[in-house]
């Protein structure tokens, strides 16, 4: 697969093309090539530290590669790390509004309401003093600010609870759904199995596999 | 333009949410001005003084007929710096370990010089070697000034009664030695009764020649006790200190602005650039929403605005204090305009440090701990007065404080504001921009 295009027609829509990166002394991703294609949902999977969060924040745009570089094909990109980023004096709605005019979204205040609805997330309080899992939910609808067509999330069903997790998948999929593709960071293999159709994994900052998650499942470890 | 005024606003709301936060910003530049002026006023202006008596001064001396109570002497001019008796000995060992500032000393036959007034009696000043000294030794001037002005109105009222005498005579001491007079009014009668008795034509007309030459002195040395107090003092200050005990005057107030925003705008800016980080909205801003300039831009303009709301209102408190104390027309509410530019450039300079703090250290309580260590020194640097430690002042100048407290002095007292202001808006808007740059690039760098 290049990064050019993508296998069997399909669309890709973002691209690490030979991307890695240093943290002064310490490599933290090798030089990597990742093309992901719409409809598909990509898991990284791979133990602490081995480079998933890192090449997530690189794709998304958060960390700049220190090799290689990222080609953006989809409309947008939606992002919610692993340590959700938000005001925690701002309220969920306050964060959703000021993320969304500073991302230019058209009508922030009605984009922010219907996002609360989407993740089922109450606006009562400051962000700082919501549970685990709501800060989570908020994670998640600020990714999803703006209707991007790739989602990028950070082991994202981590301090969700059943609600949340169906909530996340049904999200999940209905942007499969719509051409676009999710590529998420987990260390559950039932998400690999039920919620993938390919698993990237890492180990060290390598790429040590690529390919489908049966294929993945009858790997040696 | 526009992200910057969307970050503004939210850093508004979320201080506004803090409200221990806001509580301190508004309590703590009105409680350190205070402090500030108390101490400016009240600590740093008597230094201490060692006087070595080697001449044994008497209780009271007589010096051209006057009594000088040398006690009084001392306690007055101890209002300037306190005088502490001590053997030569303990004062060069108190000058050593630097418990005193310098050492006066008084040599043998000093007070002996003084009454004859046949010369100068000298006072021997020893100074500490180091920064203080030429401040040390100007206090020390202006004491021997004060001495000397006592002196001279003693030394003058002694020659106008010599002058007395010459006209009216009587006995007199000059020099230790007594004599009399028959003064230049005995004289004249002395010659008019020469005239009018002798036979002697040559002998009268003598007698007139002198009896006119005394009448003509008479006029003259009547005239002499206005010029020679005019010789004596051609220019005399008299000093009014009523005014100046209110311990917020103005001489504080710039000082005291500078302190409590130089540690409030450092704090703000870093802790609120830390907190970016720390609650990780950087991460998500630095996706294409907003530029690190604009981000750096935004913190600096709120800063900016911190200190021209709290900057005014602690200048209008000490306005008011400075009314309800009684001194109107000490309060410059004229000048308000002019002070709320002096303290946004300020503010912004400032909050350019902070923000390079903030980067740099990374989380919100090492910002705020360094925030404090960084501010604290130059602060201290820019209390030093102007000359009197060039290194000092040096070092302050890369430092927006010392700026901070000239702007706001110049923009609040000056009589002709715009050159100074000028001057020190300079160095403010050349500070925030290389802080602000500094700042970005350490961003760009913890950024990856």
């Amino acid at each position: 697969m290049s990064v050019a295009g993508a296998a069997d027609g399909k669309r890709a829509l973002l691209a690490a093309d030979g991307v890695g990166k240093r943290f002064g002394a310490r490599t933290a991703l090798v030089a990597t090539t990742l093309v992901v294609e719409a409809g598909e949902a990509v898991a990284l999977v791979g133990p602490n530290g081995a480079g998933k969060s890192t090449l997530l924040s690189i794709l998304a745009g958060s960390l700049r590669p220190s090799t290689g570089e990222v080609v953006r094909r989809a409309r947008s990109v939606g992002w919610a790390p692993q340590r959700p980023a938000h005001y925690g004096r701002l309220t969920a709605r306050e964060n959703l509004e000021l993320f969304a005019s500073l991302a230019g979204v058209r009508s922030p205040r009605a984009d922010a309401r219907r996002l609360l609805d989407v993740v089922e997330l109450e606006d009562d309080a400051p962000a700082a003093e919501l549970s685990a899992g709501n800060q989570q939910r908020l994670n998640l609808a600020l990714a999803l600010l703006g209707d991007p067509d790739v989602l990028l999330l950070d082991e994202p069903a981590a301090a969700l609870d059943e609600a949340g997790r169906t909530r996340l998948w049904e999200i999940a999929a209905a942007t499969r759904e719509r051409a676009g593709a999710v590529v998420f960071a987990t260390q559950s293999t039932e998400e690999v199995e039920r919620r993938a159709d390919r698993v990237v994994a890492l180990l060290a900052g390598r790429v040590v596999f690529d390919g489908a998650p049966h294929e993945y499942a009858a790997a040696p470890a | 333009m526009r992200n910057v005024a969307l970050l503004l606003r939210k850093d508004a709301r979320v201080l506004a949410r803090s409200r221990a936060l806001v509580a301190v910003c508004v309590v703590y530049p009105l409680v350190l001005a205070l402090l500030v002026g108390l101490v400016v006023r009240y600590a740093g202006e008597r230094p201490r003084v060692a006087l070595v008596d080697n001449d044994e001064l008497p209780r009271e001396l007589v010096v051209g007929g006057q009594r000088f109570n040398v006690a009084e002497v001392i306690e007055d001019v101890e209002g300037q710096s306190e005088l502490v008796p001590l053997s030569e000995d303990e004062a060069d060992r108190e000058l050593e370990a630097g418990r005193v500032v310098a050492v006066v000393v008084v040599p043998p036959g000093f007070a002996e010089r003084l009454r004859t007034m046949a010369e100068s009696p000298k006072l021997v000043l020893k100074t500490a070697r180091g920064g203080l000294a030429a401040r040390v030794e100007q206090q020390i001037q202006a004491l021997v000034y004060n001495l000397n002005r006592r002196l001279q109105d003693a030394y003058i009222e002694a020659n106008l009664r010599y002058v007395q005498i010459l006209r009216e005579g009587g006995s007199a001491t000059a020099r230790g030695n007594e004599f009399d007079v028959i003064g230049l009014e005995e004289a004249g009668r002395i010659l008019a009764e020469i005239e009018r008795t002798t036979d002697d034509p040559a002998v009268a007309a003598r007698a007139r020649e002198l009896g006119q030459f005394v009448r003509e002195a008479r006029v003259a040395l009547a005239l002499s006790d206005d010029s020679l107090r005019a010789t004596a003092n051609p220019i005399e200050l008299e000093t009014d200190a009523e005014g100046g005990r209110w311990p917020l005057s103005a001489q504080v107030q710039g000082t005291a602005l500078g302190v409590a925003l130089a540690f409030l705008c450092v704090l703000v800016a870093a802790a609120g650039i830390a907190a970016e980080r720390e609650e990780n909205t950087i991460a998500r801003l630095a996706r294409g929403l907003v530029r690190l300039g604009e981000l750096v831009a935004e913190k600096v303009a709120l800063v900016a605005a911190i200190a021209v709301a709290l900057g005014l209102a602690v200048a209008v408190a000490f306005a008011v204090a400075v009314e309800l104390a009684g001194a109107p027309g000490a309060a410059a509410w004229e000048r308000l305009p002019l002070l709320a530019l002096a303290l946004a450039l300020a503010g912004a300079a400032l909050g350019a440090v902070g923000v390079l703090v903030g980067v740099l250290a990374r989380e919100t309580r090492t910002a705020s701990l360094v925030g404090v260590l960084v501010a604290l020194p130059f602060v201290l640097l820019g209390l030093v007065p102007e000359g009197a430690v060039d290194a000092a002042g040096a070092l302050s100048q890369a430092f927006p404080f010392a700026h901070t407290v000239r702007i706001t002095d110049a923009a609040l007292y000056e009589g002709d504001p715009w050159r100074p202001l000028a001057r020190e808006a300079g160095w403010l808007l050349a500070l925030t921009a290389a802080y602000a740059l500094a700042a970005r690039a350490g961003m760009r760098r913890l950024l990856g």
